[in-house]
């Protein structure tokens, strides 16, 4: 095969407006499928991250007791937690103000020095009791967890810091970079009093799926503190295989136990995957448009190939021939018009990784994103190309098989 | 050099077979300039796709410089096609999208040819129909003649053995005619072995020896000179 690349780009000269649109359409192709791609991929990175908890086993519950005062939950509280403990497939429960992926939830900052104007970080607070770290199914890595005796009620206008808390490992080495944070005391709640470290979990997100906790998505605290008022939330861990059947069963014992309560339909009580589908609905239907809008405009930029180089098939039937009768073999004609659109793929690449890298940093100046990955460039550039060789394919096998004798044909 | 025996070809459909080339049997030897004649229909552009493997036949043998081309796959014949055969069409056909230089490049690229060889023949022949002044021009801003002598340049640049021209000058009124007629006289002086199918009597009766086809046929009239006035009325009829 013969490739001949001069007279190739001597041609195009005389066919700009068809050159240049297919090579604009596969620049702003590249250009819009790089971006979109990579926000595919932080999506979807977004929606991977692990929670820290055993979330296959997990139930939530979402409680509103009604014609109680705000001071007077924890007898009911408690009588839940009993309830909720002794059913049948029930491995442990908890009453938690918030919990991973939940959407709504306390944070406050973290500082070691009382009298620092600014935290060190940001933090969320679980107010949780003795069983959390066993319902949630969070890995105890260093110290240990909270006793009954050191729980305490209170009431949510007027927290007291307490005197012990489990952090997660994120925040103890965001706080203590030297990695000993067991029983080194931090101020939370812009509190004068110290809390100790006397426990690190492995991971707990907070509940935060949004872009505000980005800063600080695994810092958490967990305080042994109940707090007293008509909401709160209850984690429920299952025996594995019985979640579905717990489903229907706690609520129903709920009832049984205090009907003075709201469970509402949709959230009174979910599976955890539920609440993870919830939280993540908008990332992942962005990432499915996103996904969408690749797809389409890869079809479009393929279809165009397709339909500009069988257009040039027909009006160059003769000049096949012609070239055919000069002796240009099937493959150099396959060649020429393959390496054809290799040239107009290769202009438009250029341009495209060019206007790629500038929509990135042009949306990295508006809306936060990160900088763009190269390799996402460069797969882009390599899949362009590769598609443009693939559309180019039928239209150039057709060419290769018209006749040396369309040479003799009159005009 | 080129030599024809019993050769046929036959267009087939589903109801009828039409020959049209039958029993055909021709022998151009070396350096002869042949005309070969004969009025519309009778085979002569058939004769000619097939003389220039543009075109496969149907039965007999074809020896071209001593080849048996029916046996040889499309790319074999590509090659013949390239290093072999000169094409002179009616038609002159130029590649619009590229100038004289390029066009005349083509089938030299298509050989493989280094580029300074490839410089050299591209000169050579654009001086040879003296146009070597227009070789950035492109075509259409040539006159029909001048095209023509391109498309002969195109041909004479990869020093083919045969040189296949097709109604040259069909195209062209009779002053560029005459030009175009002069060049092909010229080159057959030089030693080249001509095949021109015309139409036109008065061409033909340059040419050295004349084949009349008639129903796919040819009858040879050889140089004798009563054929000319035979071939002239064969034509108008």
């Amino acid at each position: 095969m013969n490739v001949q690349i001069q007279p190739i780009l001597a041609a195009l000269k005389r066919h700009k407006a068809g050159t240049l649109l297919i090579a604009m359409q596969i620049a702003l192709t590249l250009a819009i499928v790089c971006n979109a791609t990579f926000i595919i991929r932080e999506r979807l990175a977004r929606v991977a991250r692990p929670t820290g908890m055993v979330e296959t086993h997990l139930l939530t519950v979402q409680n509103r007791f009604v014609g109680t005062g705000a001071t007077s939950s924890e007898p009911l509280v408690k009588a839940d937690l009993a309830t909720l403990r002794q059913i049948p497939g029930v491995v442990d429960a908890t009453a938690i103000n918030s919990y991973p992926l939940r959407g709504g939830g306390w944070s406050m900052g973290v500082q070691t020095d009382p009298d620092a104007r600014k935290a060190i970080t940001a933090a969320t607070l679980y107010f949780a009791d003795d069983h959390a770290v066993a319902t949630m199914g969070l890995k105890l890595i260093a110290g240990r967890n909270f006793r009954a005796d050191e729980i305490s009620w209170q009431d949510a206008q007027k927290v007291e810091a307490p005197g012990e808390i489990i952090v997660s490992k994120a925040l103890a080495d965001k706080v203590f970079p030297d990695g000993h944070a067991l029983g080194r005391t931090v101020y939370i709640m812009g509190n004068a009093r110290p809390s100790t470290i006397i426990g690190v979990v492995e991971r707990l997100q907070t509940p935060w799926s949004g872009t505000f906790a980005d800063n600080f998505m695994e810092h958490s605290v967990l305080l042994p503190i109940q707090l007293t008022g008509a909401f709160g939330s209850y984690l429920v861990r299952t025996e594995p295989g019985r979640l579905d059947a717990l489903l229907k069963t706690v609520p129903a014992q709920l009832m049984k136990t205090n009907r003075m309560r709201v469970l509402r339909d949709d959230t009174g009580v979910r599976s955890f995957a539920e609440v993870r589908e919830a939280a993540y609905k908008t990332d992942r239907g962005m990432a499915l448009l996103m996904t969408v809008v690749c797809v389409v405009l890869l079809a479009i930029t393929a279809a165009g190939i397709v339909g500009l180089t069988s257009f040039w098939v027909g009006q160059r039937r003769r000049q096949i021939g012609v070239r055919r009768a000069l002796g240009a073999t099937r493959s150099d004609i396959l060649g020429y018009f393959l390496t054809e659109n290799l040239l107009i793929g290769l202009a438009g690449v250029v341009v495209g990784t060019a206007m790629a890298v500038g929509l990135n940093l042009w949306m990295v100046t508006h809306f936060e994103m990160h900088r763009l990955s190269m390799v996402y460039v460069a797969v882009g550039v390599v899949a362009l190309l590769l598609i443009g060789q693939g559309a180019v394919l039928a239209p150039a096998l057709r060419a290769s098989r018209v006749s040396p004798v369309e040479a003799t044909r009159s005009v | 050099m080129l030599k024809m025996t019993h050769l046929s070809k036959v267009y087939r459909t589903e109801v009828v077979e039409t020959y049209a080339l039958r029993d055909f049997n021709i022998d151009v030897k070396e350096g002869e300039f042949v005309a070969v004649t004969g009025p519309s229909g009778s085979g002569k552009t058939t004769f000619l796709t097939i003389a220039g493997l543009l075109e496969t036949f149907t039965g007999g043998t074809y020896h071209l410089d001593g080849i048996e081309v029916s046996r040889l796959d499309d790319n074999a014949r590509s090659k013949i096609r390239n290093e072999k055969i000169g094409f002179i069409f009616q038609a002159f056909n130029l590649i619009p999208d590229l100038n004289v230089y390029d066009n005349v490049e083509v089938p030299l690229r298509y050989r493989g040819m280094k580029g300074p060889e490839r410089k050299q023949r591209i000169m050579d022949a654009l001086e040879r129909v003296g146009l070597a002044s227009r070789a950035k021009h492109y075509p259409a801003e040539l006159s029909g003649g001048q095209q023509q002598r391109v498309a002969i340049a195109r041909a004479l640049a990869g020093s083919p053995r045969l040189l296949l021209a097709d109604e040259p000058t069909g195209n062209l009124d009779t002053q560029m005619a005459r030009g175009v007629m002069e060049l092909l006289e010229e080159i057959h002086r030089e030693g080249a072995t001509i095949v021109m199918v015309t139409h036109d009597p008065e061409l033909a009766a340059r040419a050295q020896r004349n084949v009349h086809i008639i129903d796919g046929q040819v009858v040879d009239l050889g140089e004798d000179p009563r054929f000319h006035a035979h071939a002239a009325r064969a034509v108008d009829a």
